[in-house]
């Protein structure tokens, strides 16, 4: 709580400084140096070609940015007096890209040594200054979930962020996006690939079998333990005068976790590859009264597609990633478009820092494999990854209200020479490519530096 | 969405390798683009064989003709994947299958067509997007043994080989992990001393390699045998004349000057690949014609890098004049080689170039130009109709041919749609 109250407080006073730098970073130090970028308080994009991902493709449309949310979208509108202006001719609007499956910014990924560490947070690992968190607005992507590592069935407490580069972590932080755990099933928690050590024994579960034993066997723990609380508070309010304080239950920082799951407060993202684990994994959520938010590569969700539409759950896809491991065997690219059609809302995700990079690339695979449409196939990096984390009423789409996140391209974002030109969020531009530090511009910098020098060497690499 | 020509014709003509020079195929109606040569928007091609017999508009159907109707469709010749493992390795955690890394350091000797598996689900997964040659091999230790071009069908190892022996790999020595984060696959020396050794060490073993070699020659000028064979050195031979390219496997411009270095000295025919830094000596690469294969594009580049570097190497270089391909440097991700080439021409690569990249320049980098690589009669009919470009990812191939074959389209991937596509509701 208090951390998102700071987080708050720094979103608010550190746009009001405008040029302002924060302490050690200086906007002149080079190419690379951390520059907050001013607080847009009246932003127009103009003449562009508008991608809501809600409501269809608008033509030489306007987007009006007031204080960072998104005041007016569409076909000729009044440009307000005073408004800075982006001009959009010839460029493609989209809602800036969400990534459901990242790693990125995390300092530790898995604390794998038990087998529930429900207890662990992301959110304390973060890293803010990663040059990758750069490269990733360069990509158009301006959130990020951010989960703990799939060695174990029940793992950390995710932390979904924007990538507001240049300010202090706890102003990354998405505020009020509701919190999240990660779950994992399949060969990574049974650690095949990852054999024990010599002198270290096997981790419990080995199996799939056991995977849901012990499943089961926490949330049993879990309930238990809520109703241990609730007999505790119910003994407190009808205390009568005179009569002994009921001794509260021993804390358990895992346990809070999985009861704020059992109580549909937080989110659990599932990694999972094969149709068997999936399918048990939603029947254990069913039995236990509750709904998992989102599973993670899904590589044979179409399998049983109709059963993770009917759990109301989605899903977090690789376009085409497969044959890496044994659990990736029947993985098909048609998987996304397929599921979608069978009616669970589906996202494309990185789960790379890399692949981060290039996921309106990624999500065009959707329309070749399975004939998504490209409203369908561009929801699939925004909307519905929004939806998952439970942020789509800030973020996901060019709707009025919003946010104001959103990515330019010179071009149609599916087209082969798609290239992002500015990433904005909250209606502050994070990247731009007229300011980044390209190739090109080293170049140029690398011919000058000889010139000045008439003596030096090529390249001086 | 799939099309019923498609369809049709795989039910009708399974991939026939072998019994091939009565087959006739015509493909009519096509916006031909040839990549050498003007494209002709209304065209024909005619396959006897293998091989294109003729290319034009208006030609008349041979009787006896296979005609595939190309109306709306636009017909490129097939893409040449510069670098893969394809065949030599199924699913990636399981070693049982995979054959990409043999033990010890210098392996000469390996060829890596012996362990293509023809029959690799990957393999009709990457031609049914377009893809139609491969080069393929394995890649561990320092010389890591021979490199094959194949077609990416056929029954036996042979009957897809194109060129059986294209090139050496010699994995230019380099500190784990490199500059750019690629030490997944790396494993080298754990210091500056140890790499300098190894290049020591590769030094020496090409000075051994030469004097063999030049050993003999001389012995066979004087019509004397060898006591006895070393197979290792007998496969370093045509390297040491020149003969057989090398592919030098590099990241930095310290490692191309390096790989370079040893080429002069030697006189080695080299090849590059990988080559994040190459725009540094784009100059000197054009004007030595030296090369370069590039990718996979999907990588990042080092912190203190600009962002788009390796994006925008390959532009770079075109426009230095320097000859380049693309690879995906695996065997998963072969399919989506011309998404690699997409990105280069997003960060400033001309979109001809990253076509001819894709195809003649690759062939002819690989000695295979006057085969592969282009729409001309007399060149191996290696075909892609699609919707349209390639580069494009929301292009469908319709249908690929092979040395001539229409190939299925079909794979593992379809199979398993088609069979969930129809899963009832429950």
């Amino acid at each position: 709580m208090t951390r998102t109250l700071i987080a708050a407080l720094l979103v608010i006073t550190i746009p009001a400084a405008g040029q302002q730098t924060t302490d050690g970073w200086d906007s002149d130090a080079g190419p690379l140096a951390v520059a907050i970028p001013p607080a847009g308080r009246l932003v127009a994009i103009t003449n562009a070609t508008i991608m809501t991902a809600s409501h269809g493709t608008i033509n030489n449309g306007t987007i009006i940015i007031r204080d960072g949310k998104i005041t007016a979208v569409g076909p000729n509108l009044t440009v307000p007096q005073g408004a800075e202006i982006i001009d959009g001719t010839g460029r493609y609007v989209t809602p800036g890209i969400i990534d459901a499956h990242s790693h990125s910014m995390a300092e530790g990924i898995n604390e794998g040594t038990l087998s529930s560490t429900a207890m662990v947070r992301i959110e304390d690992v973060l890293i803010q200054d990663r040059t990758s968190i750069y490269r990733q607005l360069a990509g158009g992507v301006t959130t990020l979930n951010i989960l703990h590592g799939s060695a174990n069935a029940i793992g950390g407490q995710n932390a979904v962020v924007k990538l507001r580069w240049g300010l202090p972590v706890d102003s990354m932080l998405f505020e009020g996006a509701p919190p999240g755990i990660k779950f994992a099933l399949g060969e990574n928690v049974r650690r095949t690939n990852n054999p024990p050590r010599a002198g270290q024994d096997r981790r419990y579960p080995f199996t799939r079998m056991g995977v849901e034993q012990f499943i089961r066997e926490r949330f049993t723990r879990a309930q238990e333990y809520r109703a241990a609380w609730q007999a505790y508070d119910a003994a407190r309010s009808n205390l009568r005068r005179g009569e002994a304080q009921p001794i509260p239950p021993r804390r358990d920082l895992e346990l809070d976790a999985l009861v704020e799951v059992l109580e549909g407060k937080r989110l659990v993202h599932a990694h999972s590859y094969r149709s068997d684990e999936i399918y048990m994994l939603l029947k254990v959520a069913k039995d236990f009264g509750f709904r998992i938010a989102s599973l993670q590569h899904v590589l044979e969700g179409y399998k049983v597609a109709d059963e993770i539409a009917a759990a109301g759950t989605g899903a977090s896809t690789f376009a085409d990633s497969w044959a890496y491991k044994l659990e990736a065997w029947d993985a098909i690219p048609f998987n996304a478009a397929l599921m979608a059609d069978r009616g669970v809302r589906v996202s494309i995700n990185s789960d790379s820092d890399e692949r981060a990079r290039r996921l309106y690339q990624e999500a065009a695979k959707a329309i070749k494999y399975g004939g998504a449409s490209e409203e369908e196939a561009l929801k699939m990096i925004t909307l519905n990854a929004a939806w998952q984390l439970g942020i789509d009423d800030r973020v996901g789409s060019i709707d009025v209200g919003k946010d104001a996140d959103l990515a330019i391209f010179n071009g149609h974002p599916f087209s082969p020479a798609a290239r992002v030109e500015m990433t904005l969020i909250d209606g502050r531009t994070f990247f731009d490519r007229q300011t980044a530090p390209t190739l090109d511009r080293l170049m140029r910098e690398i011919e000058q530096s000889k010139q000045a020098v008439p003596d030096s060497e090529e390249g001086s690499r | 969405m799939k099309s019923i020509l498609a369809l049709v014709c795989c039910a009708a003509l399974l991939p026939t390798v072998g019994a091939t020079q009565d087959r006739i195929v015509m493909i009519r109606g096509a916006h031909i683009v040839p990549v050498v040569g003007n494209e002709i928007p209304n065209g024909d091609v005619i396959i006897r064989g293998n091989l294109i017999e003729s290319v034009g508009s208006g030609l008349t159907t041979p009787p006896g003709a296979t005609v595939f109707d190309g109306q709306g469709l636009r017909l490129y010749p097939g893409l040449i994947n510069s670098g893969t493992t394809l065949g030599l390795e199924e699913i990636g955690s399981v070693p049982g299958g995979t054959d990409t890394r043999e033990l010890g350091n210098y392996n000469p000797h390996n060829l890596s067509l012996t362990a293509v598996n023809p029959h690799s689900e990957l393999i009709p997964v990457t031609r049914v997007n377009g893809i139609t040659s491969a080069v393929t091999g394995a890649g561990g230790g320092l010389v890591s043994g021979v490199m094959t071009l194949i077609d990416l069908n056929g029954w036996t190892t042979d009957e897809m080989a194109a060129v059986a022996h294209l090139a050496m790999r010699i994995n230019y020595p380099r500190l784990p992990g490199g500059r750019f984060g690629g030490g997944r696959r790396g494993g080298g020396p754990a210091n500056p001393e140890a790499v300098n050794r190894q290049v020591r060490e590769l030094k020496e073993y090409l000075g051994r390699a030469k004097t063999y070699d030049e050993t003999r020659d001389r012995m066979e000028a004087a019509g004397e045998t060898a006591p006895t064979m070393d197979l290792e050195m007998e496969a370093m031979r045509p390297v040491m004349d020149g003969r057989l390219p090398v592919l030098f496997e590099v990241t930095t411009a310290a490692q191309i000057r390096g790989a370079l270095a040893i080429a002069d000295s030697f006189g080695l025919k080299a090849i590059l690949a990988g080559a994040n830094e190459a725009w540094v000596l784009a100059d000197s690469l054009a004007s030595l014609d030296v090369p370069v294969i590039l990718g996979p594009l999907t990588s990042t580049p080092s912190d203190d890098d600009p962002y788009d570097m390796i994006y925008a190497n390959p532009g770079v270089l075109a426009k230095a004049g320097v000859r380049v391909a693309f690879r995906t440097n695996d065997a998963a991700e072969s399919r989506n080689l011309p998404y690699n080439a997409a990105l280069a021409v997003a960060y400033g690569m001309d979109p001809e170039e990253a076509l001819r990249a894709l195809t003649i320049d690759a062939a002819t980098i690989w000695g295979a130009g006057d085969r592969l690589g282009s729409i001309e009669p007399g060149k191996v009919a290696n075909l892609q109709l699609t919707t349209g470009d390639p580069l494009d990812v929301r292009t469908e191939v319709r249908q690929v041919f092979i040395r001539g074959v229409p190939i299925p389209m079909t794979d593992r991937h379809t199979d398993l749609y088609e069979e969930f596509r129809a899963r009832p509701k429950p």
